[in-house]
């Protein structure tokens, strides 16, 4: 369960993107501009230095929009292996990736060999999903779910398809509280000490029946927003304003995007 | 005729087809009436609210709103489905259903910023709200991290805010302490007193004879057992006993135990 909040915590957390840093006051059509420029590089980019370079930005962008590092890499690195390991690691070794021998084990007869091409192959590639997950989670903690929705639109995506992302968003969050309520609720009926395998048997038993009462919760939400008039598309109420500062900063990752093109 | 708002007639609802929740409801509804529906949990006033609300649409009967009938098609119609949102407001029994923006104070603008409403108006509506309901401190937090009672507080506001001329509430004060159910009771007469139509369903026996002209009271068997004025309805004991709607109380008095069915009113109605 610890494992659960966690995720839902890092998911979910909107007081990053309610504090005063410096990404949050970015006009969030700007910040995506920019986040969007960062991960392209960052996926075509061929160099670690540059890949270095990027991830450090990132965390250096991270810190000055005042939020906690800690937290920041903890929540990035549980979704970078996610991507990463599955990917990479057959690439380390030299059926994947041929070339000179770092070193080498003998498994159940198959020789495997880490590979120097294939080592920097996968560095490349950790970092690089490394620094791009960053970079998108550092956009979706410093700006509102509803406001990241909006930009979305302004990008011309069908607004179908945004509808269903923020129902989808709502949903999973409303079934990751329920979940946790139910087990505090077993916690409560049966005792602390119910061990927490059974308590996850417990949950899971129910998984079916939460799945659909989390469906019916999130229907009457849905309804809850029709009867104050929602009509598919959610006003916001701080429009989008671009600054000075917008514009500065739009220009320098664009400079920033040619120089590191330049010298790559 | 003209001052007729909702207008039922043999209205049938049941869920997914197979759980009824409503057989054959009859009413009326005034301009500037107070009514308020009482029943045993599961007697369908719920339900009956949402059909109110344009929410979900009965199987059987006709529901008439100012003189149209009110289907799910005629909410297909923007023009209508807006006027209708703009004259109607709900508030939820459930206050997590119906706060679901980062903010709370994102969540009691949201309806009058879907409805097109002036920013200078909201923020003006906002500041008399939040002073009223003494919620000021709790605009920057997050909406599910409330208490229950603060949480429907928001969730009051957040229809308020809307200043419909219908208000309609499941449950208003279920879980707010005995000074802020005052508040909004003095809150809801004051809009009543402004003209608007109010729309209450409880348990709180003691909010019905201020909250109520007209009193329907809902039987297990999702029919309306009786109507009529607060007075006739509260010192009707059969019938409020045999809806729930009172309890047998045991007292220690002097060291024996006592038990006898308890009035909430009874309380209450003395001055004090
Ligand atoms: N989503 C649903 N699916 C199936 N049945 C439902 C659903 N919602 C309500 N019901 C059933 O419909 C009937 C009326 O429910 P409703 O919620 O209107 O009652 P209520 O009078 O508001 O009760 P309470 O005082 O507990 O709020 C109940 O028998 C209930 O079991
Ligand atoms: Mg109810």
């Amino acid at each position: 369960m610890g494992a659960l909040s966690f995720l839902k915590d890092s998911v979910f957390a909107e007081e990053y993107a309610a504090g005063g840093g410096f990404l949050q006051s970015l006009d969030p059509r700007v910040k995506a501009i920019t986040f969007l420029l960062f991960i392209i590089q960052v996926l075509f980019a061929r160099s670690i230095p540059a890949l270095f370079f990027l991830y450090g930005l990132c965390l250096f962008l991270a810190l000055v929009s005042r939020i906690n590092l800690g937290f920041f890499l903890k929540r990035t690195w549980v979704f970078i292996p996610l991507f990463a390991l599955f990917i990479a690691i057959p690439a380390l070794f030299s059926t994947f990736s041929p070339g000179e021998g770092l070193a080498t084990w003998d498994i159940l007869g198959t020789k495997l060999t880490i590979t120097r091409q294939g080592l920097a192959a996968a560095v490349t590639f950790i970092m690089r999903v490394a620094a791009s997950v960053s970079f998108a989670v550092l956009l979706t903690i410093t700006t509102r779910h509803i406001e990241l929705l909006k930009v979305l639109r302004i990008f011309k995506i069908p607004q179908v398809f945004v509808m269903t992302l923020g129902m989808c968003y709502r949903y999973i969050y409303l079934f990751v509280s329920m979940i946790e309520d139910t087990y505090r609720a077993i916690k409560s009926r049966v005792g602390v000490l119910v061990h927490y395998k059974s308590g996850q048997n417990i949950v899971a038993w129910n998984i079916a029946f939460l799945w659909s009462r989390s469906l019916k919760l999130n229907e009457e939400v849905y309804r809850a927003m029709l009867s104050r008039g929602y009509e598919g598309e959610a006003r916001v109420l701080d429009e989008f304003k671009t600054q000075v500062k917008d514009w500065l900063w739009l220009f320098s990752v664009a400079a920033l995007y040619l120089i590191i093109l330049w010298m790559t | 005729m003209d001052d007729l708002i909702f207008a039922l007639k043999d209205v049938y609802f049941s869920y997914l087809g197979k759980f009824p929740a409503l057989r054959g409801i009859d009413l009326e509804i005034k301009k500037g009436q107070k009514v308020s529906v009482i029943g045993a949990n599961g007697s369908g006033k719920s339900t009956l609210l949402q059909i109110l609300d344009g929410l979900i649409f009965a199987d059987k009967g006709e529901i008439g709103f100012r003189g149209r009938k009110l289907n799910e098609k005629i909410f297909y119609d923007p023009g209508f489905s807006r006027d209708f949102r703009r004259r109607v407001g709900f508030v939820f029994q459930n206050p997590d259903v119906q706060l679901f923006c980062p903010t709370v104070k994102e969540d009691i603008v949201f309806g009058p910023l879907q409805l097109g409403l002036e920013k200078n108006e909201i923020v003006k509506r906002l500041e008399k709200l939040v002073e009223g309901l003494g919620i000021g401190a709790l605009l920057e937090r997050q909406p599910h991290q409330l208490s229950v009672g603060e949480k429907r507080k928001v969730a009051i506001a957040s229809t308020l805010i809307i200043e419909p001329e219908v208000l309609i509430l499941d449950e208003p004060t279920a879980g707010i302490d005995p000074l802020t159910t005052r508040h909004i009771i003095d809150l809801l007469i004051e809009e009543n007193l402004a003209g608007s139509t109010i729309i209450t369903s409880t348990h709180d026996l003691h909010i019905v004879e201020e909250m109520s002209d007209v009193v329907y009271v809902f039987g297990m068997d999702k029919k309306i057992v009786k109507s009529g004025p607060a007075e006739d309805i509260l010192n009707d004991t059969a019938l409020l006993s045999a809806n729930n709607l009172v309890h047998i109380h045991s007292h220690k008095h002097m060291g024996k135990v006592h038990a006898h069915p308890h009035l909430h009113i009874e309380h209450h109605n003395n001055p004090g």
